[in-house]
């Protein structure tokens, strides 16, 4: 059976929240910074096994650098949390923790997964030392640009959306 | 080519030589147009202050309850209600819609029938007038006025995720999946901008399509509709839309106390069967003219 998930993509201005769903709903990346505005809403099926599998809807929000000014209509409902943040930009990840307070107690604590991306942009011995000076509780590492690991992120929350439910 | 002016004043000629004596008739109209003008303004008071007699309807529903069937209502299921509140509130705002929808058309209609009858010589006159200044033929404009609106399209939404529930189409289109989605984004954005908490987008016009959306507590209904959407296809559309949201929360609420026995049996299955709900859908839907 088919069940359907409503995921909303947050973070910060630029970090590439609408490059990894390009990446992930269509294998496809651009340079060019198109800012998203308003709500942008695609849609990827996962099979999680040969009889299960989970639609994912996918919100993508435009970028605000205050989470509280996010409209609460957009979040209504919501059954998962991609939370993204620039691994590349310090100023989108310094606030974190607070951040993704501040994201659970407008979710109703959903499910969260947290991602930094642009990983292709940062030599791989800084990114370990940078992040951990920080403090920085990240579930993936991620490159749109590249494709790593966007995909099981994805498939990651669209397993716990999945037995969550 | 006729300027506005030439027209206006041949109209006046022609009115003169074919109406010598309509003064009274004329007044008369406008008199009826003027009172027509109130009843429409009324109507929106009308609505402020049937809304919260609805909500005093539907509050003291489900407080009496527990008298009018208790005898009959288990303390679970009395539990189950209270637990289900919007879903109760949801099954029975069809009713009510309807029969206040009803009461307000037909008030509406006796008045707008005595005026068709004042106004047709007027309109018949109009149509005349266009073909002869070079407009579309009488019979164009006849069948204009008579060609009506189609249904493409019923998608049944959840209210707050967007997410589809089920849906009838006469040909296939885009993902509907994600039309749900968009249309759910567009709607929580009007209604959240404008701070109309109370109200709800109810008309979006997207190229040739009218989108009705149509909310209740949990889901909402949008249907497409192509061809001339007008007032009285509104009303049809709608008693459509109340008496299939009425079967919907009917089985809806079948399945909330049911699911107690089967929570018991340790797993909780709430949702309802799709095939059954596409083919309400289609019963409701499918051939309906309006
Ligand atoms: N190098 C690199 N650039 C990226 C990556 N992801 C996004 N970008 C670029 O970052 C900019 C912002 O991306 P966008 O997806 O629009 O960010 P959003 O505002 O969060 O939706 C664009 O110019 C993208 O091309 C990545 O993984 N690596
Ligand atoms: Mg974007």
């Amino acid at each position: 059976m088919q069940k359907s998930k409503k995921v909303v993509i947050l973070g910060h201005f630029g970090v590439g929240k609408t490059s990894l769903i390009r990446r992930f709903v269509s294998n496809q990346f651009s340079d060019q910074y198109k800012v998203t505005i308003g709500v942008h809403i695609s849609k990827k099926v996962v099979d999680l096994s040969d009889e299960d599998s989970v639609s994912l809807i996918l919100w993508d929000l435009e970028g605000t650098d205050r989470l509280e000014q996010i409209r609460e209509a957009y979040l209504l409902g919501t059954h998962g949390v991609i939370f993204v943040f620039d691994i590349n930009r310090p100023s989108t990840f310094q606030n974190l923790k607070r951040d993704l307070e501040t994201v659970k107690s407008k979710v109703q604590d959903r499910p969260t997964v947290v991602i930094g991306n642009k990983k292709d942009l940062v030599p791989e011995e800084e990114i370990s030392s940078l992040l951990e000076e920080h403090d920085i509780p990240y579930d993936y590492l991620t490159s749109a640009k590249t494709g790593e690991t966007v995909e099981e992120a994805f498939l990651h929350l669209a397993s716990i959306l999945h037995h969550d439910s | 080519m006729v300027t506005k002016m030439d027209e206006q004043a041949k109209l006046e000629i022609l009115k003169d030589i074919l109406f010598p004596d309509d003064r009274g008739a004329v007044q008369d109209i406008a008199k009826r147009i003027t009172l027509v003008e109130h009843i429409i303004n009324d109507q929106k008071q009308l609505a402020e202050k049937v809304d919260p007699l609805v909500d005093e309807k539907i509050s003291a529903f489900t407080k009496r309850i527990p008298d009018t069937l208790g005898p009959t209502i288990t303390a679970t299921l009395k539990k189950e209600i209270k637990n289900h509140k919007d879903e109760v509130v949801d099954a029975l705002y069809p009713v009510l819609g309807k029969m206040v929808k009803k009461y307000v058309a037909q008030e509406i209609k006796m008045l707008s029938e005595k005026i068709d009858n004042q106004l047709g010589f007027l309109k018949r006159f109009k149509r005349k007038m266009r073909s002869w200044f070079g407009g579309p033929t009488e019979e164009q404009q006849l069948m204009r006025e008579l060609s009506s609106a189609t249904i493409e399209q019923v998608l049944l939404i959840e209210r707050d995720t967007g997410i589809l529930k089920a849906s009838y189409s006469v040909t296939n289109t885009i993902d509907e999946e994600m039309i749900s989605g968009m249309l759910t984004a567009i709607k929580s954005f009007v209604e959240d901008a404008f701070h109309k908490k109370n109200q709800n987008l109810e008309l979006i016009q997207y190229e040739l399509y009218n989108i009705h959306l149509q909310s209740f507590v949990t889901h909402y209904v949008a249907v497409v509709i192509s061809g001339d959407y007008h007032l009285t296809s509104k009303n049809k559309l709608q008693d459509i839309i109340f008496n299939f949201y009425y079967n919907f929360m009917a089985m809806n609420l079948d399945l909330v106390f049911h699911s107690k026995d089967k929570e018991k049996q340790g797993k909780e299955v709430r949702t309802i069967d799709k095939d059954l709900l596409i083919k309400e859908l289609e019963a409701s839907f499918g051939n309906a003219k309006i």
